[in-house]
């Protein structure tokens, strides 16, 4: 890991609240494999005071790619970066997903959790079958159609809570049928804490080698702080950032 | 050439900078960022005598220009940290400062006396002041018997340079600072964090779960400094100044208001080679105002 003033190339707005930016880093394209994440400076002044951690979307030496949605003062802040800003970036942070071969793997992403699954993908796909399930509130929260379609898919499950794309309900409604239908062998999930609770329940005993990749209140994103902490199953803490952000879903205490 | 070196009486610093307790782990955790020959010293996370896991998060909440933390001092203890002092000692020869830490007075002076007989160790600074153990934060820097009959016990029982680190969350420093003093310490260290709170609107519930956290950042820093030019006047020890410092110029400033030298906190998370910067800026500043020793600025506030 390394800390470098790095170069916006590009900041594309998506719609009304989601971005995607690229970011030149020959240092942290190069090292960053699925899973890790990156600490961002989205103000030079103290105010916001922290770095805000954000998953590594794509890498594609020298550049990384960043996907947000502007929750808060620190995104909005982000989403004004303009191309040749510089912005100062920590990373790459956190462990990542072994490598696989000759697997059939289920994503699961619940909006902005698609960032470290479309990563696996752009990486997994070559030697393994991947079964993609992306669901989100409604159309303008499930972007990168595009990205993602271009990716080497053996099938494609979209929702969204609406109905306005895919098939209404929860990105979790089916994901024991598909499991138990393609013969998965691995999962691998990412979106907000609900999900992965509803998750759980459906697939923990179901036979899958499951990982998660989980999102935190971080502070410094290298494992000083202690702020990122999650209780295990035999009441431990880990540190989301040092010791995850991917997780064996049964390791969790949900 | 510029001298950048700091006498504390007990010790000479090559340079006033030290990171501070719980924002710097085991020093080990920097290595790939930079050196730590270049510090001054540095303080390891405070250690009690068992492990500890830590407050249940939420642990932190920012503020404008601030961090409130109820981290819960989550550690090893004191044997494994033995342990890491070896190994880190391996690394670097800058002075290792333990962060005594302690439920009951017991258990301050079983952790103090650990770490007295390590070699690889030069100080010992007691964590007085911690103010996020327990609900309501009380803590023994709050009390100036309890300051005074805790340092007390310390010295008789260790040999080390002792520093006891305040708490800003007093009516009046100078009479607790007094107190260490007269109990034994060989130097102050001061402001731990301010407590404060957070509420959230949504839930109607106060942010973290034992109400008051401790308040660090540049936010605190004019708070501080005012608390450091109080303990400066009133003890004959040097004292060390903490509270917001990010640059070299806030060192300097610190330091012409009477600290000795001084610890780079809550900077160390946000930009993890802060204290390179903040030492090659104090170089830079002591050049252009023409010095070539903190003794010449030290203390020197004209009022």
């Amino acid at each position: 890991m390394k800390e470098q003033r790095c170069f916006v190339k590009e900041n594309k707005k998506i719609n009304e609240n989601y971005f995607l930016m690229k970011i030149k880093s020959e240092y942290i394209s190069k090292n960053s494999k699925p899973g890790n994440f990156v600490m961002v400076n989205v103000s030079e002044t103290f105010d916001p005071l922290l770095k805000r951690p954000f998953g590594i979307f794509k890498s594609e030496p020298p550049f990384i790619w960043l996907y947000f949605e502007v929750v808060g003062k620190g995104t909005k802040l982000l989403s004004n970066f303009k191309k040749n800003d510089k912005i100062s970036i920590l990373g790459p942070l956190g462990n990542s997903l072994p490598e696989f071969k000759n697997k059939k793997i289920l994503m699961i992403a619940g909006g902005r959790g698609i960032v470290p699954i479309f990563y696996s993908i752009h990486t997994y796909s070559q030697h393994n079958d991947i079964f993609l399930v992306y669901g989100a509130k409604s159309e303008k929260d499930l972007n990168l159609y595009e990205e993602i379609k271009s990716k080497k898919l053996k099938k494609l499950f979209l929702y969204t809570d609406n109905g306005s794309v895919g098939k209404k309900g929860l990105v979790t409604s089916d994901v024991k049928n598909i499991i138990n239908n393609n013969k998965v062998d691995i999962t691998i999930s990412c979106g907000p804490e609900p999900m992965f609770k509803t998750l759980v329940k459906k697939i923990e005993h179901i036979g899958t080698e499951n990982y998660i990749s989980m999102e935190a209140l971080m502070g410094c994103g290298f494992g000083i702080c202690h702020s990122c902490a999650k209780k295990t199953k035999n009441n431990n803490y880990k540190q989301v950032c040092t010791d995850g952000p991917i997780f064996k879903m049964e390791d969790i205490k949900w | 050439m510029v001298d950048l070196s700091t006498d504390l009486g007990f010790i000479k610093l090559k340079n006033p900078v030290i990171t501070a307790s719980g924002t710097f782990g085991y020093g080990e955790e920097f290595q790939d960022f930079f050196n730590l020959d270049i510090l001054g010293a540095f303080v390891l996370k405070g250690i009690y005598k068992n492990p500890k896991s830590g407050n249940s998060p939420p642990r932190i909440h920012e503020t404008a220009s601030g961090l409130l933390n109820s981290i819960g001092l989550p550690g090893p203890g004191a044997k494994e940290l033995q342990k890491i002092v070896k190994r880190i000692h391996r690394l670097t020869k800058t002075p290792i400062i333990i962060n005594v830490c302690g439920e009951s007075d017991e258990e301050y002076i079983e952790v103090a006396e650990i770490f007295d007989k390590m070699d690889e160790v030069t100080m010992l600074e007691l964590n007085i002041s911690c103010p996020n153990i327990k609900r309501g934060g009380k803590c023994p820097a709050q009390d100036e018997k309890h300051t005074y009959k805790l340092v007390n016990q310390i010295k008789h029982n260790t040999s080390k340079p002792l520093i006891v680190k305040l708490s800003p969350n007093v009516n009046d420093i100078s009479s607790i600072a007094i107190s260490a003093e007269q109990g034994g310490a060989d130097c102050i260290s001061l402001v731990n964090t301010f407590l404060g709170m957070a509420v959230d609107l949504d839930s109607k519930r106060p942010v973290f779960k034992n109400l008051f956290a401790g308040l660090s950042g540049p936010a605190i820093k004019p708070l501080a400094l005012k608390l450091v030019w109080e303990t400066v006047q009133s003890v004959h020890i040097p004292v060390i100044g903490i509270g917001g410092i990010t640059s070299g110029r806030d060192v300097m400033e610190f330091i012409l208001t009477g600290a000795s030298a001084v610890q780079i906190g809550t900077i160390n998370i946000v930009e993890p080679k802060a204290s390179v910067r903040i030492i090659k800026e104090i170089k830079d500043i002591m050049k252009k105002l023409n010095i070539e020793s903190l003794d010449e600025i030290k203390g020197k506030l004209k009022i």
